[in-house]
C-alpha cells in the first residue's frame, strides 16, 4: 500500500481505484469523493479513462502475430527439427539387397564383356539413389499437403459430412484403416466436428476427420496402421511451413493432429485427441 | 531428454505469452514493425537464457522486464531520445518517437490514438489496469520508482479519458 498524501489529488484518486492506498487513505478519499463535487468528477474521469483504455487495449490481442516467429520460437535455432519429428510411420523401406545382383552382373560381365556390366551397375545404383529420396518423405508430408487443399475448402471440406452420425464415419474409416478408434469429442476446445475423409499417404490408408474453429481454422486428426515400434504414446512436435503437427504412436497406430502453426495449443489439443481416440 | 522436455514446454509458454508479449512491445515502441522486432529479439533471448528462468511468479514479468531493458538498449543506439532521459515522459509535450502511419499496419485509429501517448504512459497503464500487476511489480518491470508508476497511471487515465470525447467527435 503506497502513502499517496501530498500527492496531487488526481494522482491519490488514481491509486485509491486501484486499492493501492492504505486504509485510512482509503477512507478519507472515499468521503472524499462522496462530499466534493470536484473530486468525484476527476474520479469518474479515471474510472471513464480506466474502461475506455481497457476496451481498447483488449483490441491489441486480435492482433495477428507474426507465424515466423512462432515457427522460430516453437522449434528454435539450437534444435534441429529434423530431430523432433516422427519418422517412424515411415513407409516401409524396400532395401535392395545388392549383392546377389553384383554377383550377377560380374556373371553378366564375364558372359558379354565390361562394358555391359558398367550399365548394369549404373541402373542399380540409380534405383537405389531414388528410394532413398522416396523413404525420406515420411507420412507427415503427405498429411501436411493434404491439410493445406482441404482446410482452404470451404463447401468440399469432407468427404462424410458429420450429420451421417458418429456411427458411419467410424465403422467407414476402422475398416478402411484397419484401425479401431472413437471419435473425439472437442467441443469444450472450441472445436465443430465436420466430418472425415479417406486419404492416401505413404502409399497406406490415412483416415482424416476434420474439426472447425469459430475462427474458421482447420484442424484434422488422421491415423494410420504401422509397426508398433519406438516410444509408445510419446508425442511429437514439427513444422511444417504454416502448419504445425503434434504426432505419436499408440497400439498400432501412429497418429497426427494439425492444425495452424499460429496455435499456441496445438500440444494441449492433441494430448486431448490422444486420450480419447 | 528432460532438458529438451522443460525447453518445449517454455517455447509453449512463450508461444501461448506472444499476444500480451507483443501488445507489450507496442506500448514501448508505438509501431507494430519495430514492436515485432522487439518481440523477437526478447523471445531468442529468454530462449537462450530460459535456464535462468526459476518458475516463480509470473513469465510474463520476466520477459516484460528483458524486453523493455532491449528497448531501452534500442533507443540509446538510435539516440532518439529527447530530453536525456531526466525529464519524465509525461511532462514531456512532444513524442520522441512517432508512430509512423505507414509502419503501424496491424494498428487501428483507435490503436493509433492510443499508442500516441507520451512514451512510458501505455506501457504503465497497460500493466497495471489491464494486466494487473501491482504498483511495485510494475516498477520493476520497467525499472523505474513506484512514484512514477502513480503519476503516469493518472495521468494514462485522463489522456484515455479525454479520447473519448474526441473520438465521439470524430465519429460525428
Amino acid at each position: 500500500m503506497q502513502n499517496t498524501k501530498g500527492l496531487s489529488l488526481e494522482i491519490r484518486l488514481s491509486a485509491y481505484l486501484d486499492g493501492e492506498v492504505t486504509d485510512a487513505e482509503h477512507r478519507e478519499l472515499e468521503e472524499l469523493v462522496a462530499r466534493d463535487e470536484e473530486a468525484r468528477r476527476l474520479f469518474e474521469q479515471l474510472q471513464a479513462g480506466n474502461a475506455f483504455g481497457n476496451k481498447a487495449f483488449e483490441d491489441f490481442l486480435h492482433d495477428p502475430v507474426p507465424l515466423s516467429l512462432v515457427r522460430r520460437i516453437k522449434q528454435g535455432t539450437p534444435t534441429n527439427p529434423k530431430a523432433e519429428r516422427v519418422t517412424t510411420a515411415d513407409p516401409i523401406r524396400h532395401r535392395t539387397r545388392l549383392w546377389p545382383r553384383t554377383l550377377a552382373a560380374s556373371v553378366v560381365l564375364l558372359l558379354v564383356g565390361g562394358s555391359t556390366g558398367y550399365i548394369l551397375g549404373m541402373v542399380n545404383s540409380q534405383s537405389e539413389q531414388n528410394q532413398q529420396v522416396a523413404a525420406a518423405r515420411s507420412w507427415l508430408d503427405d498429411i501436411a499437403e493434404y491439410h493445406r487443399v482441404y482446410s482452404r475448402q470451404e463447401t468440399h471440406l469432407v468427404e462424410v459430412p458429420a450429420s451421417q452420425g458418429d456411427a458411419a464415419i467410424i465403422n467407414w474409416l476402422a475398416s478402411s484403416v484397419g484401425v479401431n478408434f472413437n471419435r473425439p469429442d472437442l467441443a469444450a476446445q472450441g472445436l465443430t466436428f465436420e466430418g472425415g475423409r479417406l486419404l492416401v499417404a505413404a502409399g497406406k490408408p490415412v483416415a482424416q476427420l476434420m474439426y472447425r474453429n469459430a475462427e474458421g481454422d482447420v484442424f484434422a486428426i488422421c491415423f494410420l496402421k504401422s509397426e508398433s515400434k519406438g516410444e509408445q504414446g510419446k508425442l511429437a512436435e514439427s513444422m511444417r511451413d504454416d502448419l504445425a503437427m503434434v504426432s505419436w504412436q499408440k497400439s498400432g497406430a501412429s497418429y497426427v493432429v494439425i492444425g495452424p502453426s499460429a496455435d499456441a495449443k496445438l500440444r494441449d489439443l492433441a494430448e486431448t485427441v490422444a486420450t480419447e481416440i | 531428454m528432460r532438458q529438451a522436455t522443460e525447453s518445449n514446454e517454455f517455447r509453449r509458454d512463450l508461444v501461448s505469452l506472444l499476444p500480451k508479449l507483443r501488445r507489450f512491445a507496442m506500448t514501448l515502441t508505438r509501431n507494430a514493425a519495430d514492436a515485432d522486432d522487439l518481440v523477437q529479439e526478447a523471445c531468442e533471448r529468454a530462449i537462450t537464457r530460459s535456464h535462468l528462468w526459476n518458475g516463480e511468479g509470473r513469465l510474463e514479468s520476466w520477459i516484460y522486464a528483458m524486453t523493455r531493458n532491449l528497448w531501452i538498449d534500442e533507443i540509446r543506439k538510435r539516440k532518439v531520445r529527447t530530453g536525456g532521459g531526466t525529464v519524465d515522459v509525461a511532462d514531456q509535450d512532444e513524442l520522441t518517437i512517432e508512430p509512423s502511419g505507414e509502419k503501424a499496419v496491424y494498428a487501428s485509429q483507435l490503436q493509433k490514438m492510443i499508442l500516441s501517448m507520451p512514451e512510458g504512459l501505455a506501457s504503465v497503464f497497460v500493466l497495471v489496469n489491464v494486466e494487473g500487476h501491482s504498483y511495485r511489480e510494475t516498477a520493476t518491470i520497467l525499472n523505474i520508482p513506484i512514484g512514477t508508476v502513480m503519476s503516469r497511471l493518472s495521468t494514462a487515465r485522463i489522456r484515455l479519458a479525454a479520447m473519448i470525447s474526441e473520438t465521439t467527435e470524430r465519429r460525428a
